[in-house]
Order: structure tokens, then C-alpha cells, then sequence
């Protein structure tokens, strides 16, 4: 579960990278609550929904660990690196922006699944999903060790990106063509719901390849 | 005695070459690359780069490419008069001027030993002292002129070398960033290192203000005494070039480059440096900013990055046209000049 507030001296003590992980750790730990939150709504759990996402939603132990990495760069001793890394912090903080924007409109209805099809290929999303977001953590951590592995890593992701984007289509088109009509608050949601996903996957897929532009950028081969 | 007019010659000549060697400092950009990597404070910088240039001009200031420029160039016998150093320095400062409005980077050694050439042919042509074969020492002009042409190409191959051995060997087993930050900290230190032996060799190849004065140490319009006297101070105002005047193009050019590594700073300024130096001790005057050129074009070879050969054709016909252009403009005012009695 998400720390609810850290040391503040602890936090000043910790590297550049260190709290760059950090904030990393939240950002996904909250990613993953969000969609086991939207895991359990397709299996009809509303209470571990509506907690899960209120968790995402009321967090905010990730502006403190971000005030304190802003105070540090600007004082840090690292030369031509600096605005990538700065670069590199606001991209992880825009995923918590866009589940923030996500978890706040999953509240503001509840839905019911009508179709069972459309349950199974929603989690198989989600499961794509998850996926992805611990590989770019993980990509994320190798930034400062191992540029060449969290390439590769990068490229395991778009592949998957690639993947989930075809059944996101199926989706939507399942929405729109399924044979008993939806109410229009239904529609509307799931239709926002699948778009709001894509949007995460999307900044997630772009993000990967910025990993990918630093490793080319940084790395000198032979 | 030299007449009251010669003498304000004179006088105008030693206040130009110091002028010179004030904007020898005041154009110079080395010091970016070592500002742009905050290894130092902007001002310590400064001062350090200023004194090594200014060290290199004294220090060279016995021969090497003074001695070239005001007498070697020179045919056996002849010496300039203070009215052909005086064309000289006002037909490269014209030259520069117009290729500044122009927005055409041009050497100042180029524009100067061009018209050098120009003066002294239109002189051994008007005045028939000297027939223009015997007007120079072919094998040192010659030998300058094929300076230009070979500096740029070995600072290229040379850039080009260090870069691939260093990036076998070290570089390219720096797997993370991390790794790389801490090894360009390092790094850092030996560019400030690389950058002060750079300016010393910048300043002791700049023998277009010391050229001046040894012409006239060689015409006799100097003692020896003075020559180096007026030596130092030139050294003292590339100082105070750099120091009050080149700052602003500095921090400019340092706040473009907070992204470079220190590393490939390190190989450039090493490969110019290296270059300077040897054109130095062999005293040829050559265009540093030339040689950084082809410098960064070997650094992006060798890291297989784009070239921009359009720019590179239209500065290669200026650097060309420099010389030849220099010589007639400097000819037609020398002309000029003795046509209306004025030298």
C-alpha cells in the first residue's frame, strides 16, 4: 500500500536517481491500483472499484517526493544530463495525471457490464496494460545503470502497445455494434473508459521511446 | 632619424597590432566548450584563459610565427616599410569588416598574409627594387599557404582518430547513465587542462599583431628592447580581450552547449591544440577557427552524425576567396596610395 507521507530528510538525503525511482515506485504503484480497481468493477467488486480508485485519486505522497527532486536539481552537480532527467521526472508524473484524470471519471458513474465478451477483452486490455507499466518501470530504473537493456526493454513494450491497439479497436467496435442498445450514460462511459485507457497506453508507448532516445543519445557503440 | 611622419606611422602601427591583439582575444570562443560544463566559474574561467593566451603571445613572441609573418615571408634583403605594414593591416581590416557585415566568417591570418602577398608585389612592380620572383621566400610562403590547406585535415583525421580509439576502449563500455555522468566528471577536469594548453597555443599562432611589430623590429623602426616590451603589452591586451570583451560570446555559446559532453570537448580542443602547436614551432600562421571546423566535422563522422556539406561548400569558397581577395584589395590600396604621393 502507498506510503500517506515520507520523511522529508530521508528524501533530501536520497540521490537524483534515487528519488527519480521513488517517484517511479508511486507513480506505478498507483497505475497498478487503478487497474485492479478497473479489474474489479469488470468482476463486479464495487467496493474494492470505488476504494482502489479513491486511493489513486487522494494520494498525493508523489507531490512531495517531486518537490523535493525539483529543489535538488537545479542545485545538482550533473552537467549535460540535467534537462533529460528533468525531462524524464515530468513524463512519470504525467502518467499520474492521466490515471488522475482516468479514476476521476471512472467515479463519476456505475457501470454495469452488459455483455460477458466485452468483459473478457476489457481485462485482456488491462492485463496488456499491466504489463507495460512494469516494464517501464522497470526500463526506468535501468536508465542509470544499463541504457542498452532498458532499450531493449522499451522495444518489448511498443511491441505490446502494438498488440493491445488492435483489441482496443475490437472493443470500440463491439461497443458500437453490440445488438441490444446501451443506455447512453453506459455508452458514454465504457467509450470514455476505452479512450482513457488508450490514452495511458499511449503516453506509456511514448515514454518507452524516449527511453529510447536517451539510450541513443548517451550511448556510444563500437 | 625616420621623419615626424614616419613616426606617427609608427605609432599608428603599434596601436593597431595592439588593437589586433586585443580582438585576437575578444574572437576568441575556446574557452565556451570548458563554460558550458560549469567546471569553473564564469569569471576564474576567464581569467585563466586570458592569461594563457596572453602567455603564448609573449612567450612565442622571439620567432616562430611573428618572425614568419614580419620578416621570414619576405624575400632575401627586403623589409617592409611602415607604409606597406601599414596597407597591410588596412586592407585585412577592411577585407574583415566587409566579410563581418556580410555575415562571412573569414580568417584574420588568411586576410593578413594575403595582403602581405598583394603589397609586396605591387611594391617590388612600382618601386623595382626587387623583381616580384625574388620579392618572397617561396619555400616559406609556399609552405604556409600549404598550411591551410593540410591544418584543417589533420585536425580532422586526428579528432577523428581520438574519438574512435577512445570511444573502443572507454566510452562505448559506459553503460548508464550514471556511469557516463561520472565518467565526463573526470572528464571535465582534463578539458580545462586541454583548453588552457589550446588558448596557449591560440595566442602563440596568432602572429598577425606580433607579425606587425617584428616587421618593424626587421625595418629597424624598433629596438629589440622595445619590440618585446610592445610584445608583452600586446600579450596583456589579448588578456583583457578575452576578459572584457569575448565573455558575451563566451556565455552565449556556453549556454548552447550545457548539453555537449566534456569528452568530445576534450578531443576537439586536444586535435586544434595539437595542431596549433606544431604549426607553431614550424611558424606557420594558420586559421584556428578553420581548424575547429574540420575538428567538429571529424567529431561527427566519427559518431556517424550529420554533416552539412551545402554550408561547408558556400564557407570552403569564402576560405578560399579570403586570400587571393585580400592580396587585391591590399595591392589596389598600396597602388592607390603611392600614386597620390601619400606613402
Amino acid at each position: 500500500m502507498i506510503e500517506n507521507k515520507y520523511d522529508e530528510d530521508e528524501l533530501k538525503n536520497k540521490s537524483i536517481n534515487e528519488l527519480t525511482h521513488l517517484f517511479m515506485d508511486i507513480i506505478h504503484e498507483q497505475n497498478i491500483l487503478l487497474i485492479e480497481g478497473i479489474e474489479s468493477l469488470v468482476k463486479n467488486d464495487f467496493t474494492k472499484f470505488k476504494n482502489n480508485l479513491e486511493c489513486v485519486a487522494q494520494t498525493t505522497t508523489e507531490v512531495q517526493v517531486k518537490k523535493v527532486f525539483e529543489s535538488k536539481i537545479f542545485k545538482a552537480k550533473l552537467m549535460f544530463s540535467k534537462a533529460d532527467r528533468l525531462k524524464l521526472f515530468s513524463k512519470i508524473n504525467d502518467i499520474k495525471n492521466i490515471g488522475e484524470y482516468l479514476t476521476n471519471r471512472m467515479l463519476l458513474y456505475r457501470v454495469i457490464f452488459p455483455d460477458n465478451e466485452f468483459k473478457l477483452q476489457l481485462s485482456s486490455i488491462l492485463k496488456s496494460l499491466k504489463l507495460i507499466s512494469n516494464e517501464l518501470t522497470i526500463a526506468v530504473k535501468l536508465i542509470g545503470d544499463d541504457l542498452e537493456k532498458a532499450y531493449d526493454i522499451c522495444e518489448e513494450i511498443k511491441e505490446e502497445r502494438r498488440k493491445m491497439r488492435m483489441e482496443e479497436w475490437e472493443l470500440l467496435n463491439r461497443l458500437y455494434n453490440y445488438d441490444m442498445d446501451y443506455i447512453s450514460r453506459t455508452f458514454l462511459y465504457l467509450k470514455n473508459m476505452i479512450e482513457d485507457i488508450m490514452m495511458l497506453a499511449d503516453h506509456i508507448k511514448n515514454f518507452s521511446e524516449y527511453i529510447q532516445f536517451l539510450s541513443a543519445k548517451y550511448l556510444i557503440f563500437k | 632619424m625616420a621623419s615626424d611622419f614616419t613616426q606617427l606611422i609608427i605609432v599608428v602601427l603599434i596601436i593597431l597590432a595592439i588593437g589586433l591583439a586585443f580582438s585576437i582575444g575578444a574572437n576568441d570562443e575556446t574557452l565556451s566548450a570548458l563554460v558550458g560544463t560549469g567546471a569553473l566559474k564564469f569569471k576564474l574561467a576567464l581569467l585563466i584563459g586570458g592569461i594563457a593566451i596572453g602567455s603564448g603571445m609573449i612567450i612565442t613572441s622571439g620567432g616562430f610565427v611573428a618572425k614568419t609573418v614580419g620578416s621570414d615571408i619576405l624575400g632575401k634583403g627586403l623589409t617592409y616599410s611602415t607604409s606597406m605594414l601599414l596597407t597591410v593591416l588596412i586592407s585585412s581590416i577592411i577585407w574583415l569588416v566587409i566579410g563581418s557585415f556580410a555575415g562571412i566568417p573569414l580568417s584574420s591570418t588568411h586576410s593578413l598574409v594575403g595582403s602581405v602577398v598583394g603589397v609586396v608585389i605591387v611594391y617590388s612592380i612600382t618601386q623595382e627594387v626587387v623583381s616580384p620572383e625574388n620579392a618572397f621566400n617561396w619555400d616559406k610562403l609556399g609552405s604556409v599557404i600549404l598550411s591551410w590547406f593540410f591544418s584543417p585535415l589533420f585536425g580532422f583525421v586526428i579528432t577523428y582518430l581520438l574519438f574512435r580509439i577512445l570511444a573502443k576502449f572507454y566510452l562505448s563500455r559506459l553503460k548508464g547513465l550514471n556511469q557516463i555522468e561520472k565518467a565526463e566528471r573526470s572528464f571535465k577536469w582534463l578539458l580545462l587542462v586541454a583548453i588552457i594548453f589550446a588558448e596557449i597555443w591560440v595566442g602563440a599562432n596568432s602572429g598577425e599583431a606580433l607579425g606587425i611589430l617584428y616587421g618593424l623590429l626587421d625595418n629597424g623602426s624598433l629596438a629589440v628592447q622595445e619590440y618585446f616590451f610592445y610584445a608583452v603589452i600586446c600579450g596583456i591586451f589579448a588578456f583583457l580581450g578575452i576578459y572584457i570583451a569575448a565573455r558575451f560570446v563566451i556565455r552565449n555559446l556556453a549556454s548552447q552547449m550545457t548539453d555537449s559532453r566534456p569528452s568530445e570537448g576534450l578531443i576537439i580542443q586536444t586535435s586544434s591544440a595539437i595542431i596549433l602547436m606544431i604549426a607553431t614551432l614550424f611558424g606557420l600562421p594558420i586559421s584556428h577557427s578553420h581548424v575547429i571546423v574540420f575538428c567538429i566535422i571529424g567529431m561527427n563522422i566519427a559518431q556517424k552524425k550529420e554533416v552539412e556539406y551545402k554550408y561547408l561548400g558556400k564557407m570552403g569558397i569564402f576560405w578560399i576567396l579570403t586570400f587571393p581577395i585580400a592580396a587585391l584589395l591590399a595591392g589596389i590600396i598600396y597602388f592607390s596610395f603611392s600614386t597620390i604621393s601619400f606613402i
